[in-house]
């Protein structure tokens, strides 16, 4: 109770001092605000990789044509993978599916006099339920399509809105590298992809079609997709369909691998390692933001501490203890960034959300006001205590006879 | 009551040492008005202080009902202060923009028990000195006499076992030393010990014994007929 006294004089204090009070408090809130900020933007950032690592999908693994290091996805240029391959990954226990298909990138597509260029890939039936995504509109890929090596197409929505706009495509025929294919359906939407490039601008032809009179890759298979049964064995799969591939491809223990793996571990690596310079510059500014802020507050406390010499006296002499002196100090200090960190979470809060009005990813959670309200505690407590101690340990005969 | 026994103080500033006090001895009874006379600069203040456990001496003995101050650590001081010695001050020692009500409170603040009644107490005895109508003034408000009673009011509220005022009438007209004074008599006539330090032999007059002090030593002892 009597440190509840205490306290009270502390708020009673703050209320009279009010440019002081404030002049911290502003220190205090600019310091959560930025704080705020930062969390709620690295918050949302990690929504979206994990959203990216999502459209990725948590138990696929893709499988590249060519050694070396992740980049975007094998053309069927460089295309080493067989058929062999693939039935033997399906082979493996573990895999629920293996979907091959043919890659090219960028290709030019026309329609009437609109010009564009999209992915273009040649895929199997099977493509639909490795991505999990169909034909929203329209008809998809069938086995028929393959087998007649038919010049039909499924559009994305971005290669869509571009060549027709608002019109429906469907039934259309349009020119891919000078070879006319007849639009039979529209792929459902999908996003960005774990590398940041748009998923929706691709458009899909039958994987024979693709092999044999457009890309020129009669033989080999430029990627594939494998599902597996539980996502949590997807390293282990990984780990299996890499040794498939190095016996099938009479890799010597000493050779490099001439294919590449993408799990969605290796996904998130890639995408997090992207954004670690910006995120490590950001947390500098967010945690050197309210350590400035504890600065000013221990400055000013110090300068009252100084003022008040005469009245720390006083208490002393009407039966104040040190520590007394502490909590009413420590409580001054801790009311104010707590309050601070209130306000500065709003604050922080409020222009969060403004970045979201740009676009940017940004994400509010719990998680943005347990760290202000910590963080300012912790604030008021760390550059509190000097003060509070210099205060409580003044001579109550010295403090009293100052002028 | 209390009781100083070869009681000495120095200070040291450097190499150079300066004895304030250099043997003090005498002894106040329980309902006493005892005022203490010397000069300034003679180690007034700091004898103040030492009376009102704000500093220890150097060596010497010093026993407070029965208490030796002496061997008391710092949270026991505290506690002799707030429970058993009401501070009076030349400069009345008041919160600033804080109300006379406020003011008498605070010792409170600190007290182990936070009596019920607090608040009435408090006016009650700003009653009893003439400022139940100011209890919500704030010092800048009062006179100076005013401002001197929330002060004895202040000293009043944890029912010391003894009033020690230093100067009391320093810095007052002579109508509001009168009313002080007063008070003062007022006070010792309910029973209560009073302590008054002071350099102004008028003063000392009011109470019942004067204590002189010449160089850091009684000097006589004067009972006031």
């Amino acid at each position: 109770m009597k440190a509840l006294r205490v306290a009270g004089v502390s708020a009673n204090t703050i209320f009279k001092h009010k440019m002081r009070a404030f002049l911290i408090i502003l220190a205090i809130v600019v310091g959560i605000a930025t704080l705020t900020v930062v969390v709620a933007l690295t918050q949302g950032m990690n929504k979206k990789i994990m959203k990216q690592i999502q459209n990725f999908g948590p138990d696929a693994i893709v499988v590249h044509s060519g050694g070396g290091k992740i980049r975007g996805p094998s053309t069927a240029s460089e295309a080493n993978i067989t058929r062999k391959d693939v039935s033997d990954i399906e082979n493996i226990d573990e895999v629920k599916l293996a979907t091959s298909f043919q890659v090219a990138l960028d290709m030019p597509i026309k329609y009437g006099n609109k010009f564009t260029t999209s992915w273009v890939w040649g895929v199997e039936p099977s493509w639909k339920d490795a991505w999990r995504r169909g034909a929203s509109k329209g008809e998809f890929i069938t086995d028929s399509d393959n087998d007649q090596l038919s010049k039909v197409c499924v559009i994305g929505q971005s290669a869509a809105k571009e060549l027709f706009g608002d019109a429906n495509p469907i039934g259309e025929n349009i020119l891919i590298e000078s070879v006319s294919f007849q639009v039979v359906g529209i792929l459902e939407k999908r996003g960005l992809s774990p590398i940041g490039t748009d998923f929706d601008n691709l458009i899909l032809i039958p994987f024979t079609t693709a092999s044999r009179r457009l890309m020129n890759q009669p033989l080999y298979i430029s990627t594939a997709r494998v599902i597996v049964r539980d996502p949590s064995r997807v390293e282990t799969v990984a780990g299996q369909i890499k040794e498939v591939l190095r016996e099938n491809h009479h890799l010597a223990a000493t050779e490099e691998d001439d294919f590449r793996l993408s799990t969605p571990g290796e996904i998130a690596e890639m995408v997090k390692s992207a954004s670690k310079t910006l995120k490590l510059f950001m947390w500098l500014v967010a945690v050197i933001s309210p350590f400035v802020g504890g600065i000013v507050l221990m400055n000013i406390m110090l300068m009252a501490v100084s003022e008040r010499k005469k009245e720390i006296g006083l208490r002393r002499a009407m039966g104040a203890k040190k520590k007394h002196i502490i909590v009413q100090f420590l409580a001054e200090s801790i009311m104010l960034t707590f309050s601070g960190g209130a306000i500065g979470v709003g604050v922080g809060i409020a222009i969060a959300l403004l970045i979201k009005l740009s676009g940017k990813p940004i994400s509010v959670t719990w998680q943005s006001f347990a760290i202000a309200f910590i963080f300012s505690t912790l604030i008021g407590l760390f550059f509190g205590i000097y003060p509070a101690k210099k205060a409580a340990a003044l001579d109550p005969a010295t403090a009293l006879s100052q002028k | 009551m209390i009781e100083f026994k070869e009681i000495t103080k120095s200070f040291q500033s450097g190499s150079v040492r300066t004895d304030v006090l250099k043997g003090l001895n005498f002894k106040v009874d329980k309902g006493e008005f005892a005022a203490i006379m010397a000069p300034s600069g003679t180690g007034k203040t700091t004898l103040l202080n030492i009376l009102g456990c704000l500093m220890k001496a150097s060596s010497g003995s010093y026993l407070f009902e029965d208490i030796d101050i002496e061997t008391l650590n710092d949270d026991q001081l505290s506690d002799i202060r707030n429970k058993k010695i009401g501070f009076v001050f030349q400069t009345f020692n008041l919160l600033e923009r804080t109300s006379a009500l406020d003011n008498v409170l605070l010792p409170l603040v600190y007290a182990d028990n936070y009596p019920v009644d607090a608040k009435q107490r408090a006016i009650k005895i700003l009653e009893s000195v003439g400022l139940g109508e100011r209890i919500n003034y704030k010092p800048s408000e009062l006179s100076g006499g005013q401002q001197q009673r929330v002060a004895i009011s202040r000293a009043l509220i944890n029912n010391p076992s003894i009033i020690l005022a230093d100067e009391p009438t320093g810095n007052l007209d002579s109508e509001s030393s009168k009313e002080v004074m007063n008070i003062f008599k007022t006070l010792h006539g309910q029973g209560r010990t009073i302590i008054v330090v002071t350099h102004d032999i008028n003063i000392a007059r009011n109470a019942g014994r004067i204590i002189f002090l010449k160089d850091g030593r009684v000097e006589k002892t004067e009972v006031v007929s």
